[in-house]
């Protein structure tokens, strides 16, 4: 297991170690041409749908954990829900949206590509801020409220700031999944460094250069979460004993009607606004008979989704325990390689592709397996690609659940004789199966809605949902994009759920 | 779900990978004839590959996906790759290929009869299946005097009213690289530049492009033929038309549909016989399946191709695209063309 967590890091390294022999010749070009605008662009993107996602989610998230209203429990679930659609169906649903009131140049600005991301992303923020809030309990709230704080500024002063590290871990999702967005910025023509990597890359055919670039980006991620972190080193969020959970307060008739035109207004824009159109369309597709692609029909592309996200997700948790186990027994070394296989989750899906086929085709050349098969273009091969780039999130996901064990527990376990293994097998993943099951759900959601990499390593004969739909876009064909965007936005509502019932029993179990 | 089962199912799912990877390389069986091809034409593909299948009885296995990430795979996978035939849908990246020597030239009386000398790479390498033309579309509403070259869509009277697709797609870059080798790299690169000047509208769809100027968005923009053709077939009433471009000089600009046998095949016979059939039994059933002109000049092409009219192409600069390519990428950056 540890051999195979040392092998996701190889084609990060591979990506990576490029940085070592600069093509100087690419930057100065690139300097003198796009690499302003693509900075500028990354910026502006990243700072405004970080900004979106966090005003938001934490604002949906506190109105629903401490105000009581008419259907709370469902909106809070509902909030949710936009996981489940991918970004790029819900950048074609909106472009197509948009260009009729803003005309197709006034849909295409980095303004709206930014709303849509923030309506597809801050369920991250949301989620990370709920759970900080209930474990809060109401202490502070109700401490701040005696003091004369009105309902606004007890948010800002107090519930807000103590959310902090919970934000942080939302974020820098939200972080990563800008920077390594390359579906969505390109329909509305924003060109970010993520987007100037395959511009490079195909533009070029310079590997090399397009390595480089990619490398820029995976460091940014690593400098912004570092610096986040640094920021808040020294600061203690812990309220010591929460002596009550949180209440929620009931709200007047005026409350309850913001509150209530509020969050549905959000699901509107975020989910219901995509489903409607796609069934609109998919209607359109039946009566044209645009129901199926020549390699099958729905159940066709439904089968090999659920097989490619099963196989890598049930990897990516299965890795991610071994590595968490390994980083909590043997700090540096484990340490190191849990952060290096982590990179890929930095790193935009065709960048990890391709150094996935780099580093499986020279295991192939080597010509170890039998009977001259070969990793490239085979299951294995692309349940390996997406381990590489998704592995993060069970890592991280386990490693928030192994914390529940406390290390006192760990030695008094060790001092009655248990080995490691046993210690991991009774002790520690018990007490982190919720985590685990959250992170499960997560990469479940992640991996069904994964494009570039499904679609350039898939064995023949294994079409995705995904692949349908990148089949009908890259040709504009929305209606004919509509039954498998549906259909994978059902998929991801039944994980949503699942995380959700997750994450309800770890409440309760720590609570 | 407890623990210890979740993880059984983890250790299950990690076996049943390892199995499929062991038979995922040794499942060809011995009798049946199979061909294995990369395609980045993935329109009206598949009714083809059923045609030659029904002729042949030889299986053909394809994975889809755009011309220069396939080219990687094949660079990665070097000899071990699975692919037996490459097809694109632009000349650039199947010559880039060809010149990364992954591709076997192929010595075919059939092919040599079919395909024009200017439409095959110089050592046989790669083959046009079909041809297309980039052109001047426009509004029959709104323009009574449509461009009749590139440059004159750089004219001012188009500023704001001009589509484009962006430099991302090989389709513009292609058409730069034929302007490269025409004109010279200052003028084609003054041409871009008095585009640019204009703030074009970029859109990456050549469909979009032609709704947009149904719509009133732009009054004129760059397509390919095909989609002018496709759109007619679905709306016959659409409100746009060609300017054949060039016509006084070297003629439209010619992109096209390419295929060519890997170095590495492991079916090469299969492979030549499937590039041999697309090239004559099949050329029409191919190139009508996208509304695109036969490269074999002796193919009728489709009625609403005919009802386009007679026009001059710039052949002399199909072989050349790829090897202008990085020039053409270049040229569109400093250009600051999106």
């Amino acid at each position: 297991m540890v051999v195979v967590a040392a092998l996701v890091a190889i084609p990060v390294a591979v990506i990576v170690t490029s940085i070592f022999d600069p093509t100087t010749q690419m930057w100065s070009e690139l300097w003198e041409t796009r690499l302003p605008g693509m900075i500028t662009d990354t910026t502006t993107l990243l700072v405004t749908v970080v900004a979106g996602t966090v005003i938001l989610g934490t604002g949906l998230a506190w109105l629903v954990t401490a105000y009581d209203f008419p259907a709370r429990r469902l909106i809070g679930w509902l909030l949710v829900t936009p996981l489940a659609v991918p970004g790029y169906v819900a950048g074609f649903v909106w472009l197509d949206t948009l260009s009729g009131p803003f005309g197709p140049r006034g849909a295409r600005t980095i303004w709206l590509c930014a709303a849509t991301m923030i309506l597809t992303l801050y369920p991250y923020v949301y989620l990370f801020a709920r759970a900080s809030f209930r474990s809060q309990g109401s202490d502070a709230r109700d401490a701040a409220r005696t003091l004369g704080l009105g309902p606004v500024r007890t948010f800002f002063r107090v519930a807000f700031p103590l959310a902090r590290p919970a934000l942080a871990a939302g974020g820098a999702l939200v972080t990563m999944e800008v920077l390594t967005d390359v579906g969505t910025v390109r329909l509305f023509n924003v060109s970010t460094v993520a987007d100037g990597v395959l511009r490079v890359w195909f533009g070029t055919g310079s590997r090399d250069s397009a390595a480089e670039l990619a490398t820029t980006l995976v460091v940014t991620a690593v400098a912004l979460v570092a610096i986040e972190r640094g920021l808040r080193r020294g600061a203690r969020y812990g309220t010591r004993a929460v002596t009550r959970p949180m209440q929620a307060l009931p709200l007047g008739l005026r409350g309850r009607t913001v509150v209530l035109a509020g969050t549905s207004g959000v699901l509107a824009l975020a989910v219901g606004v995509p489903v409607v159109r796609l069934l609109v369309w998919s209607q359109e597709a039946r009566r044209n008979g645009a129901t199926a692609t020549v390699a099958g029909g729905l159940w066709h592309h439904l089968s090999g989704t659920f097989v490619i996200a099963t196989l890598a997700t049930l990897t990516c948790v299965a890795l991610g325990i071994t590595l968490a186990l390994l980083v909590r027994r043997r700090g540096v070394a484990g340490r190191l390689i849990s952060r290096v296989s982590s990179l890929g989750y930095a790193m935009p899906g065709p960048v990890v592709a391709v150094g996935a086929v780099i580093t499986l085709a020279a295991f192939d050349r080597s010509e170890v397996l039998p009977n001259g098969s070969v990793l490239v273009g085979s299951l294995v091969g692309l349940v390996f690609a997406l381990t590489v780039r998704f592995l993060a999130v069970g890592l991280h996901g386990v490693e928030s659940g192994l914390e529940q064990t406390p290390a006192n527990t760990v030695a008094s376990a060790r001092m009655l004789g248990a080995g490691p293994v046993r210690i991991a097998w009774s002790v520690e993943i018990p007490a982190a199966r919720t985590a685990i099951l959250a992170a499960t759900a997560l990469l479940m959601i992640d991996l069904m809605k994964e494009l570039p990499i499904t679609l350039l390593l898939r064995p023949f004969g294994f079409d995705t949902l995904s692949v349908w739909v990148w089949q009908a876009t890259s040709e504009s064909l929305w209606t004919q994009a509509a039954i498998p965007s549906l259909a994978m936005i059902v998929i991801g509502m039944v994980a949503v759920g699942a995380l959700l019932t997750a994450l309800e029993r770890g409440a309760e179990l720590t609570s | 779900m407890k623990p210890l089962t979740f993880l059984r199912l983890a250790a299950l799912a990690a076996l049943a990978t390892t199995a499929a990877a062991c038979g995922g390389g040794s499942d060809e069986s011995g009798d049946s004839r199979t061909v294995t091809v990369y395609t980045g034409r993935h329109y009206g593909i598949e009714p083809v590959f059923d045609a030659f299948t029904a002729s042949t009885g030889i299986e053909v296995r394809f994975t889809a996906g755009s011309d220069p990430e396939l080219r990687e795979r094949l660079v990665a996978e070097g000899d071990n790759t699975p692919a037996d035939l490459v097809m694109t849908a632009d000349a650039a990246n199947i010559e880039l290929a060809a010149a990364a020597g992954l591709l076997a030239p192929v010595e075919s009386k059939k092919l040599n009869d079919a395909i024009p000398e200017e439409l095959r790479s110089a050592k046989n390498e790669w083959f046009a299946l079909s041809r297309r033309l980039r052109v001047v579309m426009y509004s029959t509403e709104r323009v009574t005097e449509p461009p009749s070259t590139y440059a004159a869509l750089g004219d001012e009277r188009w500023s704001g009213k001009l589509c484009l697709r962006p430099s991302t797609h090989p389709y513009t870059q292609s058409l730069v690289a034929s302007m490269i080798l025409n004109l010279g790299a200052d003028k084609a690169r003054a041409i871009v530049d008095s585009w640019v000047a204009n703030k074009p509208l970029y859109i990456n769809s050549d469909t979009d492009i032609l709704k947009a100027i149904a719509a009133g968005d732009c009054d004129v923009a760059l397509a390919n033929s095909y989609y002018l053709a496709r759109l007619l077939a679905e709306e016959p009433a659409t409100p746009v038309a060609i300017s054949w471009p060039e016509q006084d000089g070297t003629g439209a600009h010619v992109n096209v549909s390419t295929a060519g046998i890997t170095a590495a095949a492991s079916n090469p016979d299969e492979a030549i016989e499937l590039l041999e059939w697309l090239a004559t039994e099949g050329q029409k059933t191919f190139s009508d399946a996208n509304f695109e002109y036969p490269a074999d000049p002796d193919v009728a092409p489709a009625d609403v191709l005919v009802s386009f009219g007679e026009f001059r192409a710039d052949l002399a600069a199909v072989r050349e695209l790829g090897r202008l390519n990085p020039d053409a990428v270049e040229l569109l950056s400093r250009a600051g063309y999106e």
